[in-house]
């Protein structure tokens, strides 16, 4: 019992560890002061505005969703034919295969975009969107064949085998039988793709510009060296965007992954 | 015949994608590594790092951060893990605690690390409750420290361990700490010999992820150390952005790669349950 309420108290204490940083930044957002302080003075939403008005911040925001959606789309693409592959063929050659596209998931990134500017220097690929959609294409590829390749089981093979013995071409039993059956590791896959990227720093830090900004690496460029209520301001809209991706993954397939299995 | 084939269509694009955009620019920094300005296959670079102190000081810190923000995860994120997934009685509250361990992981490293920098500066909340409560009578320095980085590290890698461990602790078979307890064992016991042992797989997994995920932070570190501290991947970043030393920045990269493989390998030994065939 009193192990219990121990557990209770440390969880409460980490909860509260956990949200206090984003309140405090939500709530420094909101003030009315030149300077950021928390408990907020006031209460405007002045800085929202003035992040508005910069251009700059609207293209970075711009540069930043494009990326992340072209990077997870492109992932999508690519990685669920080669989780299909993985999951219904046995070739020589697989798990290294396997091993080779989950790697980035291990490597430091900061490595990665070190090599990426290195090697995209010899033909021009450097600090451009496309040298940015490359890399953060490599990082986001294996969140998507991750969860693609958990959600393809053995037995799913029976109803494809079913569906072409009926005569449906590989495509139609693709889109008819296997797809629906998948869907979830995909949109959760792709969910997490598109934060990953929205959030990176490691690998966009080494192909922006003052022109081609991420809104993190335009924070983190910010950050070392001014701290004003704007900075709280574009954090407060990362937080929102980071909320709203959690609640669509809520609605749409469940987070409820903490709940014993019955 | 045609089945046969059927693999490398589906496979085909991402695997030349890799090729050309990760196998190859690391094979560069890895050929870059090995060779000096004026060409010729040298290890130099590796004989400049590893016969330096201060390089061998800076990765001792990474790794020092490294373990010590592992440990820490682990020993916070299991009971968070047992409260959410064993105590919790009500279905909406366990959803709120879930999307709060989640929404830090959707908010970028910068933003949490920022809400550290203004909570643990000299007049932060942190400094004004130690003080308010008299645990010290002036202001902690925090940024600049390993301790303030570290802070910043566990809060930012928690969530990981906790949905780990959370998820294996979910799949542990009631029946198996039912007939342990039924034969006589104490729930320390039963805790012990049971269920630890059967999370144990979500705990390797999740300090894996922490980690390779702590030593090769960039962000957190870099704002949290207030210039005082580096780790690894911040002297790798002043090679490649401010130095272009291509050949040692190289050498480093390849030196916290090779580093993180070992520690993930050996982690991975332990995983693997005492007596069982693999």
């Amino acid at each position: 019992m009193i192990v219990r309420w121990l557990v209770r108290l440390v969880a409460w204490a980490l909860l509260i560890y956990l949200v206090l940083p984003l309140v405090v930044i939500m709530g420094a957002s909101f003030t009315t002061t030149p300077y950021l302080t928390f408990p907020p003075q006031g209460w405007t939403l002045d800085w929202y505005r003035q992040m508005l008005a910069d251009a700059s911040y609207v293209s970075a925001f711009v540069t930043s969703s494009l990326l992340a959606m072209a990077a997870t789309l492109i992932a999508v693409l690519m990685t669920v034919p080669a989780a299909l592959a993985l999951a219904r063929y046995d070739f020589p050659g697989k798990a290294a295969m396997s091993a080779l596209l989950m790697s980035p998931l291990v490597l430091p990134h900061i490595v990665l975009g070190a090599a990426l500017l290195q090697f995209g220097g010899y033909f021009g690929l450097t600090r451009s969107f496309l040298a940015l959609l490359i890399g953060h294409t490599v990082i986001v590829a294996p969140f998507v064949l991750r969860s693609t390749f958990a959600l393809l089981s053995p037995e799913q093979r029976a109803l494809e085998e079913a569906s072409s013995d009926l005569g449906a071409h590989p495509l139609q039993t693709f889109f008819l039988v296997t797809l629906p059956q998948i869907r979830a590791g995909i949109v959760t896959g792709s969910i997490f793709a598109f934060i990953s990227s929205w959030i990176n720093v490691e690998l966009s830090i080494f192909n922006t510009t003052a022109d081609l900004n991420t809104i993190p690496v335009k924070l983190f460029n910010y950050v070392q060296y001014t701290i004003d209520p704007t900075i709280a301001a574009v954090s407060g809209a990362t937080i929102v965007v980071a909320v709203l991706a959690i609640v669509i993954l809520d609605l749409t397939v469940g987070l409820d992954m903490l709940s014993e299995r019955k | 015949m045609a089945r046969r084939y059927t693999p490398l269509w589906l496979l085909g694009v991402p695997l030349l994608f890799f090729a050309a955009f990760f196998l190859a620019p690391l094979s560069v920094v890895a050929v870059a590594s090995l060779t000096q300005a004026a060409g010729g296959l040298t290890f130099a670079n590796y004989a400049h790092i590893l016969a330096d102190r201060y390089h061998w000081d800076v990765i001792a810190v990474t790794f020092r951060i490294g373990l010590a923000t592992t440990a820490i995860c682990i020993l916070l994120g299991y009971p968070l893990a047992w409260y959410l997934v064993r105590i919790v009685q009500w279905p909406w509250w366990r959803r709120v605690c879930v999307i709060v361990l989640v929404v830090p992981l959707f908010t970028s490293n910068i933003v949490r690390s920022f809400g550290w920098m203004v909570m643990l500066g000299r007049n932060g909340m942190v400094n004004d409750a130690l003080m308010g409560v008299g645990v010290i009578d002036r202001p902690m320095r925090f940024l600049g420290t390993e301790l303030g980085i570290l802070i910043g590290m566990v809060y930012v890698l928690l969530p990981f361990v906790v949905l780990a461990v959370g998820n294996a602790l979910a799949r542990v078979d009631p029946a198996c700490e039912q007939a342990s307890s039924d034969l006589g064992a104490s729930p320390a016991a039963t805790f012990l010999h049971v269920t630890f042992p059967l999370t144990l797989p979500g705990v390797v997994a999740g300090a894996i992820m922490v980690f390779t995920l702590a030593v090769s932070a960039y962000v957190t570190p870099a704002l949290l150390s207030g210039g005082r501290i580096s780790v690894l991947s911040m002297l790798i970043f002043q090679q490649y952005s401010s130095v272009f030393d291509f050949h040692y920045g190289g050498a480093l990269s390849i030196v916290l790669l090779v580093f993180t493989l070992i520690m993930v390998a050996a982690a991975g030994r332990i995983g693997v349950p005492a007596g069982s065939a693999r």
